[in-house]
């Protein structure tokens, strides 16, 4: 019944989305139905999972693999054409150039990073080559299963250290309600396979430091070990997590005195730590380049939140203004985890303290409070938040479930009627957590619904005149030329056509005339081509921001782009114009330089 | 054949005709479904010789999948390394060749007493032929939400259009490659004319289906700046689209 529910669920969804490609993006009825679809789904699941009804551990298995495959199944309904986001678009570009190449490492300029850690890129490529099935479609399987391993993981995971498999469930219900789940969980991103392999690694170290099974032992010891390498060769930010959980766990089992899982936690620590370091050195050395950015950004803002030079709220855009709902119910969520995670360590002290892998839960659920001081007081800290939201919620998801199944749980209930009540609160506390992880995720809700082109947007912003365009820039221009263009040209360019599309060209497109500083800028940064999307004079930025890497009007475009802004090239000497397709022009810039700077307009 | 090494036989005969519907002219279903079946051969394999009957359930699900994607990651890096290059045959060899060895290691644990003979799984079922019934409309049902969204995709209204080029050809820049394109979801007439110092040098009239080009080749100069106007007809009183090489810093250069 509740996969019934959950595929009727499925059904409103896809519904709603084609409500929106048929033009009613903008009508509340067709938002209304989305989220109908979606309380289909969880609700029953929800309720299932929270109810003092006998559950089967079957029953439970079943709720937690419906509730993935639903979720998922609604994702694919999205985009069931092509890859639209970003990220998907880059790893698509990595795994188009390994199939046609048979070379791993080839480069990536969308994602630069992306084909130093090729485990995505392999097994799709090995699927799509001996199934014949398009790229596409292999994409979406490959990042379908590696989602349904992990979550698998994190429900035996669960299992394991409460021994419960109605905690488990629950457990699973909340971490479904972290904002990464629609996104860094389960996209055709390198960070999915990274997770479905961290979750085996986890697994396996959770198995070797049972003494229960000592025969199996071997198998554990090669499963991890080969888990592990492929989490490092797979994903960067996994690699260290890994070894960051694995520490917890260390802690979590000296903390109960149990030795050996301390043990085998730490040795598996440091054999990850050691191959990560080893492939940085000899294999992507390009990451310390790739990570330090944010993290020096992270370590700055954190100085300046200690010494008080700062406020949260001096980085707001005016644009998009976030829905007074949508801030609501994340703060609710927020208030909710905060004030059940005390309640579920103390249950942990209470009962279960000699449970090695819930005291490390335990442990590892204080950086929860960590990623709500980022989010709300570090300055542009909801990015780093929601990708760490990935990892924060396993612990906080697993100590949240055992104070939610301590409220209702039979034996703790009295009359019948509080019982209900009880149960009634938990779901009521579930479908906010589940609701806010949907609402302040992905897609964001300006594009929640697809529909037609949206100046500045993610998926929106993926239309058959961008991709035909930046196909035949492929075509006729070659791969690797340097492009200047806006947000929807740029993820286009790098992908579908496999150039080096550059940040922080915004100064050419924001006056009405091509100045000598344009000139010398224009060569110094090497820009070759130039994309110009007309559309940009006719709406503003979805997002807040028309140009990637640096736009110094982010937030503040309260009107369109003057159309003479972007057809000054026209005219102009020194500037060829080789590509029309209506709204994309492309222009070639190698006259700039041959005309010199000095020509142009001081 | 003896009963306890069907899974051995079922997957040897999984990876034969894996390679036999690589090298012979398949239908993809065909290599659609052999292919995965390859997978869930090698990851079943890898389960059974590591763990036997040590594990079950989801457990076991979980962890096979995991050890099936691990192999592809893995075992290309290696081939990589090797100079091999990452093919269909080397994709194929890797996973037919790991499944074969794995049949080959459980075969002969098997004879020497080390591992567990196959026994088919028995599923305790509880459930009604209600419950059958729900999950065949479930299935249905996520079936048919896919198949809205496609649909949705593709009545989806889109924007129509033409792209028109003239750019120096990659290997000889003397030469310029001139083209169309119809996108405009119809048959379209075109008039396309090619402009040298402001002048008329060419002038093509046709007719493109949907999805066609139509290319030429021009010859450049950096003398002076080409156009090419293309008029959408029966309109030519203004360009529908319009391309020109640099554009010279003298007037009409």
């Amino acid at each position: 019944m509740v996969a019934l529910c959950a595929a009727a669920g499925v059904v409103v969804v896809s519904a709603a989305y084609t409500a929106g490609r048929l033009g009613h993006d903008d009508a509340r009825w067709a938002d209304q139905l989305l989220w109908a679809g979606q309380a289909l789904i969880i609700l029953p699941v929800a309720f299932r999972l929270l109810s003092r009804r006998l559950l089967t551990e079957a029953s439970a298995i079943a709720l937690v693999i419906v509730l993935t495959v639903s979720e998922y199944l609604t994702k694919i309904c999205y985009s069931p054409a092509a890859f639209t986001y970003v990220d998907e678009l880059a790893h698509w570009r990595s795994a188009e150039n390994l199939l046609h190449t048979g070379k791993l490492f080839t480069p990536n300029y969308a994602l630069p990073i992306s084909p130093d850690y090729p485990g995505l890129e392999e097994v799709t490529a090995a699927l799509a080559s001996i199934t014949r099935l398009p790229l596409f479609v292999c994409g979406l399987i490959v990042a379908g299963v590696a989602h349904l391993i992990w979550i698998s993981c994190l429900y035996l995971i669960f299992r394991l250290a409460s021994r419960s498999h109605r905690i488990a469930g629950i457990a699973v219900l909340i971490y479904s309600s972290n904002p990464g789940l629609p996104f860094f969980d389960s996209m055709f991103v390198y960070q999915t396979l990274g997770l479905a392999f961290m979750g085996v690694a986890v697994l396996a170290a959770r198995h070797l430091a049972s003494d229960e099974r000592r025969t199996g032992r071997a198998g554990w010891i090669i499963t991890a070990a080969v888990a592990c390498v492929a989490t490092v060769v797979t994903h960067n930010v996994t690699s260290y997590m890994l070894v960051a959980t694995l520490e917890v766990i260390t802690f979590g089992g000296l903390v109960a005195r149990n030795r050996i899982s301390a043990a085998w936690a730490s040795g598996l620590a440091v054999l990850v730590a050691g191959i990560f370091t080893g492939w940085v050195v000899f294999f992507a050395p390009a990451t310390i380049g790739y990570l330090q950015p944010p993290l020096t950004s992270a370590v700055d803002a954190a100085k300046g939140f200690l010494h008080g030079a700062h406020s949260a709220t001096s980085s707001l855009k005016t644009l998009p203004v976030t829905p007074e709902g949508n801030v609501l119910l994340g703060l609710a969520d927020v208030a909710v985890i905060s004030l059940l995670l005390p309640v579920g360590w103390w249950l942990v002290w209470r009962h279960y303290r000699r449970r090695s892998w819930l005291v490390g839960m335990a442990v590892g659920s204080v950086s929860w409070y960590a990623v709500v001081g980022i989010r709300l007081f570090v300055p542009n800290g909801s990015e780093l938040a929601g990708r760490s939201s990935t990892f924060v919620y396993v612990p906080a998801g697993c100590i949240v479930a055992v104070a939610l199944w301590h409220f209702v749980r039979p034996a703790v209930a009295g009359a019948r009627r509080a019982a209900r009540w009880r149960v009634t609160g938990a779901v009521a506390i579930a479908m906010v957590m589940l609701f806010d992880g949907l609402i302040n995720s992905w897609p964001p809700f300006w594009e929640r619904l697809p529909g037609a082109y949206q100046a500045g947007g993610f998926e929106r912003s993926v239309d058959p005149e961008g991709i035909a365009a930046s196909v035949w820039a492929l075509e006729k221009i070659g791969p690797g030329r340097r492009f200047a263009a806006d947000v929807g040209g740029y993820q286009l360019l790098g992908s579908y056509g496999d150039e080096n599309p550059l940040n922080n060209i915004y100064f050419l497109y924001t006056s009405p005339t091509f100045t000598q500083s344009d000139a010398k800028q224009v060569e110094s940064q090497q820009v070759q081509y130039l994309w110009v999307d007309s559309r940009l004079a006719a709406m503003q930025p979805a997002s807040g921001a028309y140009f990637p890497g640096t736009d110094p009007k982010t937030g503040h475009y309260y009107h369109p782009i003057p159309l003479g802004d972007l057809t000054k090239y026209s005219s102009l000497p020194g500037v060829a114009r080789l590509y029309d397709g209506g709204s994309i022009v492309i222009y070639g810039l190698a006259g700039v330089a041959t005309v010199g700077a000095g020509f142009y307009a001081k | 054949m003896r009963s306890s090494q069907a899974d051995i036989v079922v997957t040897a005969a999984v990876a034969v005709l894996a390679v036999d519907t690589a090298i012979a002219p398949s239908p993809v279903w065909a290599t659609a479904v052999v292919g995965f079946a390859l997978f869930v051969s090698c990851g079943y394999l890898l389960g059974e010789v590591l763990f036997g009957t040590r594990i079950s359930g989801l457990e076991r699900v979980a962890v096979c999948g995991g050890l099936a994607l691990v192999v592809p990651v893995l075992g290309g890096l290696v081939l990589y390394f090797s100079g091999v290059l990452l093919h269909r045959a080397a994709w194929l060899g890797l996973m037919v060749g790991v499944t074969l060895i794995c049949d080959l290691v459980l075969y002969v644990r098997r004879r020497a007493g080390l591992a567990e003979p196959f026994e088919m799984p028995h599923v305790a079922w509880r459930g009604s032929p209600w419950h059958v019934v729900a999950f065949g409309v479930a299935v249905l049902l996520a079936a048919g939400a896919l198949a809205v969204a496609e649909e949705g995709v593709a009545h989806q209204s889109k924007p129509r259009f033409t792209q028109l080029w003239l750019l120096p050809e990659r290997d000889d820049a003397s030469v310029g490659s001139l083209g169309v394109t119809n996108d405009q979801g119809a048959a379209t007439q075109y008039r396309l004319v090619l402009l040298r110092r402001g002048k008329v040098s060419d002038t093509w009239n046709f007719t493109l289906s949907d999805g066609q080009t139509w290319t030429r080749s021009v010859q450049l100069t950096g003398k002076y700046t080409i156009t090419a106007n293309l008029y959408r007809l029966p309109d030519v009183t203004q360009p529908y689209r319009h391309v020109n090489t640099a554009i010279g810093t003298a007037s009409g250069a």
